[in-house]
Parts: structure tokens; C-alpha cells; sequence
């Protein structure tokens, strides 16, 4: 049997996908169901001062109109526990639900929620960052100070409308930028990226003899149970979720949102209720990438070295603190892995703001990050005459260099590889010739997510290999490829003889989610240790079945041989069924989270998320053109240097590669939540919402590179999330270069290109008077 | 108004409000699920059927003016046999699905073009396929498996 | 809600007779459908007229006729729009999506009235009148006044949109549609730029017509860029003053797509490109001959 790792296995789901027959999370529905829509708020902030379900009661269908006071007062959160089910009295942002209404059908449901008279006394929103952290500004949530962190967390620094601070200052940062010879400072601003999942989210539920049953598609089934335990304030054990097909979540589905409605409100009916976001609600509610304001000022010397640097980063929490309190730490890591820098001093704040809570999003934070710190970076070089790219090289990290956390870097020699990837590909000089067309490179490192996870493999009495774990298939292909994949090499047995449950956290260990391209390296690694128990078992089994010595027995192309006698086998069918009544059925489990690594804690302070284990490295390449006149942009060429371990399905790798470039094209071209004066979006539906469509997006050239790590399957690190993180710093380089001026903020738009060109035209001017 | 339209070969006739959205008729009463609603307002294409062979978004279309028409949906792309229909044997060759919400809308879509015109260019096919979102693939694999199901890989 | 489906041009005006305002005529229903789920609109009736073939007919003569329900689809891809009105293939091929495009017809762009309808400029620079019908009357509207405001026109309640007339080009004359958006397709314009050019054979433009949408209440014809185009040799001055022209023309807002700022920015340089494409199109056309 060909070994299926390495092989680009076409994925089990697809059939089910093109014939219309998977069921998501949306399409599912319980028998009997009733639905359910919240009463949102139509401010960002305000008091509800009187709520009126009289008439939303009395309309068609409607089963039951479900107030705050029904429902458990307390705080709850991923984080900090700040966020309460309803808001009640007061509004931090539009969309926050009020209460809720249960009907007989959607329709029903929705109509009697607009039913609803809420009356709210409206104050003025604080509608960003600046207005958050200004003197005097109204704390978003007068009792801050009473907030927890989640059990197990300790505390951290927060104060008034900032709920996370992360502060490195290592000592000798002032003293260092003496030492340069120019200082460059630059601010940067990024917009809020909406996942934009073409799936709505959704949630259905059901109470049964005290306990929860919540069907819903999501990317982390056993984050849905410990949330929503925490929301309701019961046991984590009370609950039990059960996974459907995911139609894209992209870090939007590893929070909460509908499933704890649905939950409470089955329980107060006595019958299953499913919640279904309509797309503006959905748009409105959604833990979009947060918005941020980013300085960074370096200091130089002539010969091209960074020896000094600060990076300061406001990042908007939205209401509330989700994930933003752990994301505060991605600057540490972007501002000094890349590039050799000198004494660095990090400070990053998230901060309250009246407006939906942000969160995570592929590529958390990292992708206006490095946007900010790679449009520095050609700053730098420009300002000291030399060549981007090889001011780059000049400054890369190297095997053993360690980041400003502590932690070494052993590979970070592949950097250098990469950029020698790309160059072979295009060589740099060849790219952005000619009018109004300019080139652009970003460099990246990034995480593989350590968190754990659990597999079950079980050998069926068909010989086919049961793969049970918790792990999320959310379109990325891990599980249907990578995990599936090596499952069939631990047996050798044909994929096709693979079968992967769908989530159940009744039935499966724990998991903690697709989350940071963990699934293939943590899941997979599972695999690999659960296979080795089981071939043990295996091997246990056919020589007490063939009446041989366990020394003597090999599993090879799916039989159980005895060595050097071929003819003495079994197949893994006759086996499994051999054994079954015998010694029982066959099956292993393996467990496995990545090793923290080694880090200096000390090195910060806040630090909730402190190392990035498992780095690949990236290199990213644009080509475009500006149109001068119209300030519209279009992408040319898109090169991709990309480290992955090693390729466990490189097709799957090759779509995650093309697919996180067009959702950066986005992030760097189109897709903004503006958040107008008053709190609200200004764009409120996928019209306005700009994603990028199929002429939008150039074929992506990639090259992969394998340096197999010692830990993960096969050598595999993660491959999904990181493809995003340099696209907008790559294009944003290349737009600067086109034009000759600067781009200062993502997305950019064609007024901020006409600027870009203004700028060059009035410096030109300036340097010939 | 009691409606009646032909879907997928099949003569039906519901009792439906002329002004629902034919995509809601088709989920909620006839239970073809394998049309996705998305956006609700012809955005994303994820719910695009054809009508009298041509696509459309049923988000956005009344169910009353379907009357008399022939609807086809992804669930009547495989042959009464269950095989793929070449369009769909692509998708799954050339690796154009991941999460696959999108995917019925795309095929759809891409079953009209090919029967309109069965040697479009790529430039074509992303034309075509302007009003499909798919927040997954970034196209390419997309557009590869309408290439290869024009016919000249065959 | 009622759902009517008139199966004759009459039937549909007695209901109109009957109902005024409290009928919303339903064409394709892209925009109509989009209202109705917004509750932007309420009215008691759909009244559809889809099924009324005799709207949807095309012909091309010494003037074009086009029946208001002939799709963008169709718009796009019928040769003798192509040739006679090559401005509004092109329009119409920029507007939303295939499946918009099948669905929506030019009948309800007009009468939706939206400030950015792109099938509007095409239409104006082609001289496009109206035919509205009621029961027992009939009256013709130049497009330009049939246009009233932001969504509103001069249809009366009792009124539908029964045929559109407009001007084939002729030899020696260009026209051409642009648009500016973000994406390449699935644009709402933030600008769209209709011209039409007739140049006589030492190019002397003899007519100028110029429209554009989505930089006022409703898309109009700049009447002023005209006349400075008009009896021009299209020197350099003569279309950067039209530019300025067309600019001062305008009175758009800041909205979510773009500021008012880049709109007016961006129209001068959008003339000069579309009399270039005129010029090149009145020669080709010439030769042609």
C-alpha cells in the first residue's frame, strides 16, 4: 500500500458537499424544534429603561417572549467574565440582545421580536479607541473593577476602559536608540475584518433530565460546552454538543454566541429551540478581526542594522473582552521574530469601545501587525537608501536567535530559505517594472496552536479504522485530509477505509478546536500515538490468533503477517473479528498537546498567551498595478514561500494557500466595519461588504518547504491559519512602491492610493525647489 | 396562492404566500436543502437555482413568478443512478470545495455556462461566477474544475 | 400579501386603476424583493407582470425599442443592442451579478429610480423617452424627466412603464459606458459615465451627450459639458475645462463606497478616457461605411 501522507488524497466530504446532502448546523433541525430570535439593540449604548413584550406576545405563533429576568444575571466570558447574557440595563453596542422571543416558525419568531418595544435611554457612543482612552472618557462598564477572570486565569492589570495590558521593557530601549543613527517612526491604523463565513451562525437545543443537548456548526464543540456551562451557570458536564458540517468559520466559531440562547431558552419552554442569525444580525453580533491603532518607531545605523525599537498597539476590544486579552501578546511576538531588532519595548492595550466585542479572525491580529511592521521595515530601508529586500536579509533572524519572549528560534534559518524560494520563483528585480505598477515583500513567522486533543482509533470487524475524536472539520481539510490521511498510513490502509466521526463531546476526549492550524500537528500527532497502541493490540491479537510470537508478527498492507512466512496472515477484518471475542474489541486512544517551550516569563507583563510554539516561516511576494487615476488596485502576481513541516496532503496545502491569500486581498483592499460616530456599522450587509470575487483574485504561485519537526506527524506543522498573515503587508509594500508615497492604513482604499500618489507628487516638488 | 411549478423533474404544488422567496419554498416546504441561504440578498449566490435553465438567486426571487417553470437544483445535478455529474466530479478531482457552503451555488452557476457555452475561457468563468462568494478556496480550484470539465482534459 | 400575475397589458392597468398605490409592480423583483424583506416598502398587492411577452420585445430600426421588460441579461449579450447602443451592453453587463442580471429587467431600473442605476446614463445620451399607460391613455416622457429625484419619477400610480424609445448611433458616432467601483464586478458605481460622441470626418464634434449616475439625486444629463464638448476639436483645454465642467455638474455625498471628494475627482479623468473610446469607436464606425 502507498503510503497515503504526502499524497494529494481528494477529501471524503466533497461528495456529500457537491450533492447538497451535508447537513450544517443550519439545515439541522431537532424534532419538534421551535425558533427563536433575539431582540437586539438597535444603540451602541444606552439604558433600557422599559421593555413592553405585550404585543410581540400576542402575535401569531409566538410561544413564550423571554426576558433578562429569566435569565441568569451573571457575567461570563472567554477570558474575563464582563459579558452578561442580556443586557440589562445598560447597552454596550448595537446588536447586544435585550431578550428574546420563541415561535412556532423563524418567520414567526422574527416578526414578534421587532414586536418588542424597548425603550432606551441613549448616551453617546465611544465609537473607538481614541475616544476610549481619552481624559475623562465615560467608562464603558462602570463596574470593571468587580470583573473576574475565568477560573484558572489570575488576574491581570486593567483599568477603566482598558481590560488588558500587556507591557515589555525589557531596559536598555532608550539607551539603544542612541545609538542609531536615524529613528523612524510611523503610525498605522487597521480596519475591522469580518470572517464573513458564508454560513449564518445558528444553534439548536434541547433540555432532557437536566442536561443540555446543543447542535450547532462550530470549530471548537468543547469551548461551546464550557461557555455556555459558564453563561448558565451550570457543569460543564450538564452539556453536550454535537458538531454539524461548518460553512466556514475562520476563528468566528470558537466563542459563543447563539448557544447559549438556545440552550436557556429550551430549557424555560420545555421543548428544542433553534436560533438562526439573519446576515445583518450576524454582521452586526460577529467577533470581527479587531480594529487597531499601531506606532512603531525603530532606530538604524547606516550600515543597515535595526538596534532599537518600540511598538505600541491600541487594539479594539469592542464591548467586551473575548479573546483580545490573550491577543494583546501578538505584538511581542511580531515586533522581534523576524528580524533581528535590539532592546524592544512592546506595549498593547486592549481597550473598551461601544461596539460588537472583536475577536478572533485567521491570523489573530498578526495580519495588521506585520502590515504595520513590514511597511516600517521598507521605511527603514528607504530612509537609509538601502534595497528592501536586502535590508531584509541583512537583519533575519537566524537558527537559535531568540524572540523578545525568551523563547529561542532553532529554525529560523528557513526565513532565509524562503526568501530564496521566492527569488527563484521571480527573481526581485523583475517584479514591479514599469509605470504604476510596484513590488512588495513581507516576511512572517508564525504559531502552530499547542492546545490538546484526543483521538480514538478503533479497529472495526470490517477492517475499516474508526478515527473518533472532537476534532472540527471546518472546511480546511485537517481532519478530512490530514488527520484522516495519517490514520490510514498508522494501519496502512486505503483512506477510503477511514471513517471520521463528526463531533459529540459526550462520545470524544477533549479538543480544543480548529484554531491556529493545530488540528493536523496536535490531532494528527494523537493519531500517531493512539496507532501505536493499537498496532501493539494488533500485534498481540494475530500472534495469539496465527499461534505465533508477538516478535514474529508485522502489520504490513493492512494484513497481520508472520515475518518471512507471507502466507501466514490475516487480514485486519479477520482479525478484528478474530479478536473481538477473544480479547475484546481493539482500540487505542492517544492524547497530545505541544510542550510549552521554554520562555522567559519575566520578559512581560499581561502576557496571557506568551509563547508561539511550533513557528513556520513565510515569505510573501505581490505584484500590482495602481491605476493613477481611479486609485483602483490590481493584483498582478502573488508569490508564496511557505514552511509547512511537512505536506501530509499538499493540494489540501495549496487550497489553504490560495484561499488565505484572497481573504488578505480583502484585508488589504475591501473588507472594513467602519464604526460610525454613533457605534453602529456603516456597512451592514455582504453589498456593502466588500469580498473579493473570482476576477478579484490572481492564482497564487506557491512553493512549499518541508523541514520536518521532531514533534508532529510525520514532521507537520501548521499550514491553514498562517497563509493570511503577510498578505496585507505584502501588498500594501507594493502599492507604496507604485506610488511612491504611503499607505498608512488597511484596507486601502482608492482615495488612500490617489493620496499616496499626491504625497509622492508634492515630495518631488519639494526635493526640486 | 396555490403554486405550481416543475422541480427537478418533479411536478409540484404548494400553498405558498406569491411573495416568499423561492428559496424559502424550496428549503421549508419541499425540503431541498442542498440550495443554501447566505446573504437574503442576492450577495453571495449561495442559493442561486436555475430557472428555465438560467441562474438566478431564489433569496430574492418571489416564489409566485416560478409558476409554470422548470426549477433545477444541485440535488438533481447526479444521474438517477447517484453518479456525479461531471461538474461535480471535477469539484471533488481538483479539490474546489472546502467548507462547501458555497459549492451548490457554484455548481449551479457553472451548469448553466458549460450548458450556455461548453469551452469558456477562465476569464469567462470568473465573470460568470462574480455573484458566487466563496470565502474559502480564494477560485482557483474553482475555476481549475470548470477548466477541466469543459471537456478538453477528456 | 396578494400576489397577482396580470396575463394582459389591460389586465395589468385595470388593476393598476384599482389599486394606485397600493399595488407595488413587481418586474423581476431584485429590487423589489430586496425592499420588501428591508420593509422598506408595504404595499397590499404585488402586481406581476412578467408574463406580459409584448414588454419584451426589441426592435431596431431607424430607432431602437426596447420593452421594459427586457433583462440585463439580455441587454448584454442581444447583438443589436451590441451594434445600435453599445453603451448600454456595456452598462448593463456591470450590473450585479449573472443572476441579477437574469432577473432584472431595464423597465424596473428605471422605474426604481436609484441614484447609481447604471442602464440610466446609457439611456439619457441616447434620448430615451418613456411610454407610460393607464387605462384608456397612453403619454410619452423624455427619460430625463421621467426622472424626479432620488427613487422617484413621474410614473403615476395608475401608470406602468410600457416601452422605451431611444436614438441608434449612428455612423461618425461613439458612445461608451464606464464605471468606477472597488471589485472588478458586483459594483454598485461609485461613478458611471455614459457619452456619445458624433464627430464629423476632421473629427469636429458635431453632438455631445454626457449622463452619469451616482454623483446626484438621480442620474442626469451634464448639459454643460456638452456644450463646451460640442463644435470642439477635443483639444487638451477643451476637456479638462468639460472635466471641470462635469465635476461642478455633480452634487454627490459621502457614503459608505466612497466621499464626495474621490467622486469628483475621478469624473474628469473618466471623460477624457471615455472620448477617447468615443473617438475611436466614431472613426471605427466611419470606416466602417
Amino acid at each position: 500500500m502507498t503510503p497515503s501522507v504526502g499524497r494529494s488524497v481528494p477529501r471524503p466530504d466533497a461528495d456529500p458537499k457537491v450533492r447538497g446532502t451535508a447537513v450544517y448546523g443550519v439545515d439541522f433541525e431537532i424534532a419538534g424544534t421551535m425558533f427563536a430570535s433575539l431582540v437586539r439593540s438597535p444603540v451602541a449604548a444606552g439604558r433600557v429603561v422599559g421593555l413592553d413584550t405585550t404585543a410581540a406576545a400576542a402575535m401569531p405563533g409566538v410561544r413564550a417572549v423571554i426576558t433578562p429576568d429569566q435569565a441568569p444575571a451573571h457575567r461570563s466570558g472567554l477570558g474575563l467574565s464582563d459579558q452578561p447574557l442580556f443586557a440589562s440595563p445598560y447597552i454596550s453596542y448595537e446588536g447586544e440582545p435585550l431578550a428574546g422571543v420563541v415561535a412556532n416558525t423563524l418567520e414567526n419568531a422574527r416578526q414578534a421580536a421587532r414586536a418588542v418595544l424597548v425603550d432606551i435611554e441613549e448616551v453617546p457612543a465611544i465609537a473607538d479607541v481614541g475616544a476610549a482612552l481619552a481624559d475623562g472618557a465615560r467608562f464603558i462598564h462602570t463596574d470593571w473593577a468587580s470583573f473576574t477572570p475565568v477560573p484558572g486565569l489570575p488576574d491581570w492589570r486593567r483599568y477603566g476602559n482598558v481590560c488588558g495590558e500587556l507591557i515589555s521593557d525589557p531596559g536598555g530601549v532608550d539607551e539603544a536608540f542612541e545609538l542609531a543613527d536615524l529613528v523612524i517612526e510611523d503610525r498605522f491604523e487597521a480596519g475591522r475584518q469580518y470572517q464573513a463565513y458564508l454560513e449564518p451562525k445558528s444553534a439548536s437545543a434541547v433540555y432532557e433530565s437536566g442536561r443540555y443537548t446543543i447542535h450547532v456548526s462550530h470549530q471548537y464543540p468543547f469551548n461551546v460546552r464550557d461557555r455556555t456551562a459558564r453563561a448558565l451557570g451550570v457543569r460543564p458536564s450538564d452539556i453536550r454538543v454535537v458538531g454539524h458540517h461548518i460553512g466556514g468559520g475562520f476563528g468566528a466559531r470558537l466563542d459563543v454566541s447563539l448557544e447559549p440562547y438556545a440552550g436557556l431558552f429550551a430549557r424555560l419552554i420545555g421543548a428544542p429551540v433553534k436560533l438562526v442569525n439573519d446576515r445583518v444580525e450576524d454582521m452586526l453580533s460577529c467577533n470581527s478581526r479587531e480594529s487597531a491603532v499601531i506606532k512603531v518607531r525603530s532606530g538604524v545605523t547606516r550600515d543597515g542594522r535595526i538596534v532599537a525599537r518600540e511598538y505600541l498597539c491600541d487594539m479594539d476590544s469592542g464591548a467586551y473582552a473575548t479573546d483580545t486579552v490573550f491577543l494583546i501578546s501578538i505584538p511581542m511576538f511580531v515586533a522581534g521574530s523576524v528580524y533581528q531588532v535590539g532592546p524592544t519595548r512592546v506595549v498593547a492595550r486592549a481597550v473598551y469601545t461601544n461596539t460588537a466585542p472583536s475577536g478572533a479572525f485567521r491570523g489573530v491580529s498578526g495580519t495588521y501587525l506585520y502590515f504595520a511592521l513590514e511597511r516600517h521595515t521598507d521605511n527603514l530601508a528607504r530612509a537609509i537608501g538601502m534595497d528592501r529586500r536586502d535590508f531584509r536579509m541583512r537583519n533575519l533572524m537566524t537558527d537559535g536567535q531568540s524572540m523578545l519572549n525568551g523563547q529561542v528560534l532553532s529554525d529560523a534559518g528557513i526565513l532565509e530559505t524562503a526568501f530564496d524560494a521566492v527569488e527563484e520563483m521571480a527573481p526581485w528585480a523583475s517584479l514591479g517594472v514599469g509605470p504604476n505598477r510596484g513590488v512588495g515583500i513581507a516576511a512572517t513567522v508564525w504559531l502552530t496552536n499547542p492546545a490538546p486533543g484526543q483521538v480514538t482509533l478503533k479497529l472495526n470487524e470490517d477492517g475499516t479504522l474508526g478515527v473518533i475524536t472532537a476534532a472540527t472539520e471546518n472546511g480546511s481539510g485537517a481532519v478530512a485530509m490530514g488527520v484522516r490521511q495519517i490514520a490510514a498510513d498508522e494501519l496502512g490502509v486505503d483512506p477510503s477505509d477511514v471513517i471520521l466521526t463528526m463531533p459529540d463531546t459526550d462520545g470524544q476526549g477533549f479538543d480544543a478546536g480548529s484554531q491556529g492550524s493545530r488540528t493536523t500537528h496536535i490531532v494528527g500527532r494523537a493519531v500517531r500515538e493512539a496507532g501505536a497502541d493499537l498496532r501493539r493490540q494488533i500485534v498481540e491479537a494475530g500472534a495469539q490468533l496465527l499461534e505465533e510470537s508477538t516478535e514474529d508478527i508485522e502489520i504490513t498492507d493492512g494484513m497481520v503477517r508472520v515475518k518471512g512466512r507471507p502466507h501466514r496472515r490475516l487480514s485486519l477484518a479477520d482479525l478484528a473479528k478474530g479478536a473481538m471475542f477473544r480479547r475484546g474489541p481493539l482500540a487505542a486512544t492517544g492524547s497530545y498537546a505541544t510542550p510549552i517551550p521554554k520562555y522567559d516569563p519575566e520578559s512581560a507583563t499581561g502576557m496571557l498567551f506568551p509563547t508561539f510554539p511550533t513557528p513556520t516561516y513565510h515569505v510573501h511576494v505581490a505584484e500590482v498595478e495602481v491605476d493613477p487615476h481611479t486609485g483602483q488596485v490590481t493584483v498582478l502576481r502573488y508569490l508564496v514561500a511557505q514552511e509547512v513541516g511537512r505536506a501530509i496532503n499538499p493540494q489540501g496545502i495549496l487550497g489553504q494557500i490560495q484561499g488565505g491569500v484572497a481573504q488578505g486581498i480583502g484585508h488589504a483592499l475591501y473588507e472594513t466595519l467602519e464604526v460610525g460616530a454613533d457605534g453602529r456599522y456603516r456597512q451592514r450587509s455582504l453589498e456593502a461588504y466588500r469580498m473579493p470575487i473570482a476576477p478579484d483574485v490572481p492564482r497564487v504561485e506557491a512553493a512549499l518547504l518541508e523541514h520536518p519537526d521532531e514533534a508532529g506527524p510525520y514532521g507537520a506543522k501548521g499550514t491553514a491559519e498562517p497563509p493570511i498573515v503577510p498578505v496585507a503587508a505584502a501588498i500594501a509594500n507594493a502599492i507604496a512602491d507604485a506610488t511612491g508615497g504611503s499607505i498608512n492604513r488597511v484596507p486601502i482604499t482608492p482615495e488612500d492610493v490617489l493620496e499616496a500618489l499626491d504625497g509622492a507628487q508634492d515630495q518631488i516638488r519639494g526635493e526640486e525647489e | 396562492m396555490k403554486l405550481s411549478f416543475n422541480v427537478n423533474q418533479r411536478d409540484v404544488t404548494v400553498d405558498v404566500d406569491g411573495a416568499e422567496p423561492l428559496l424559502h419554498v424550496l428549503r421549508e416546504r419541499l425540503k431541498l436543502t442542498g440550495t443554501k441561504q447566505g446573504c437574503d440578498e442576492g450577495e453571495c449566490g449561495a442559493c442561486t437555482v436555475l430557472v428555465d435553465g438560467r441562474p438566478v438567486d431564489s433569496c430574492i426571487l418571489p416564489a409566485g413568478v416560478v409558476a409554470g417553470r422548470q426549477i433545477r437544483t444541485v440535488e438533481s445535478l447526479a444521474g438517477p443512478d447517484g453518479q456525479l455529474a461531471a461538474i461535480q466530479q471535477s469539484f471533488v478531482d481538483r479539490f474546489a470545495i472546502q467548507c462547501g457552503f458555497c459549492t451548490p451555488g457554484f455548481l449551479m452557476t457553472l451548469t448553466a455556462l458549460l450548458e450556455e457555452n461548453p469551452r469558456p475561457e477562465e476569464t469567462e468563468i470568473r465573470g460568470a461566477l462574480s455573484g458566487n462568494l466563496c470565502r474559502c478556496t480564494g477560485y482557483s480550484t474553482i475555476v481549475d474544475a470548470a477548466l477541466a470539465a469543459t471537456g478538453d482534459d477528456q | 400579501m396578494e400576489f397577482r400575475s396580470a396575463e394582459s397589458v389591460d389586465e395589468a392597468l385595470a388593476w393598476l386603476t384599482e389599486l394606485g398605490d397600493e399595488a407595488q409592480v413587481l418586474a423581476g423583483g431584485t429590487d423589489v424583493m430586496l425592499q420588501h424583506m428591508r420593509r422598506e416598502i408595504t404595499p397590499s398587492v404585488f402586481l406581476h407582470i412578467g408574463r406580459l411577452d409584448t414588454l419584451r420585445e426589441i426592435t431596431a430600426n431607424d430607432g431602437m425599442s426596447i420593452g421594459p421588460l427586457i433583462s440585463h441579461r439580455t441587454l448584454a449579450t442581444d447583438p443589436r443592442i451590441a451594434r445600435s447602443m453599445p453603451a448600454l451592453t456595456e452598462a448593463a453587463e456591470t450590473v450585479g451579478s449573472w443572476q441579477t442580471q437574469e432577473v432584472g429587467t431595464v423597465g424596473g431600473n428605471l422605474c426604481n429610480a436609484s441614484p447609481a442605476a447604471d442602464t440610466v446614463p446609457p439611456l439619457l445620451v441616447a434620448g430615451a423617452v418613456v411610454e407610460l399607460s393607464s387605462t384608456g391613455h397612453r403619454r410619452n416622457m423624455p427619460l430625463d424627466e421621467f426622472l424626479v429625484g432620488r427613487r422617484s419619477t413621474a410614473r403615476r400610480s395608475t401608470e406602468l412603464l410600457t416601452g422605451i424609445s431611444a436614438d441608434a448611433v449612428s455612423p461618425g458616432t461613439g458612445e461608451t459606458y464606464l464605471k468606477v467601483g472597488r471589485r472588478s464586478a458586483m459594483e454598485v458605481a461609485i461613478v458611471g459615465l455614459a457619452v456619445r460622441l458624433t464627430v464629423d470626418p476632421d473629427d469636429t464634434v458635431t453632438s455631445a451627450r454626457v449622463a452619469v449616475c451616482s454623483v446626484a439625486p438621480h442620474p442626469y444629463r451634464a448639459t454643460a459639458v456638452e456644450l463646451i464638448l460640442e463644435g470642439s476639436h477635443m483639444e487638451p483645454d477643451v476637456i479638462a475645462e468639460a472635466g471641470r465642467a462635469l465635476t461642478a455638474s455633480a452634487s454627490p455625498i459621502d457614503d459608505a463606497r466612497a466621499s464626495a471628494d474621490y467622486r469628483g475627482r475621478v469624473m474628469p479623468h473618466l471623460l477624457e478616457r471615455a472620448i477617447g473610446a468615443c473617438l475611436h469607436r466614431a472613426r471605427a464606425g466611419r470606416k466602417g461605411l
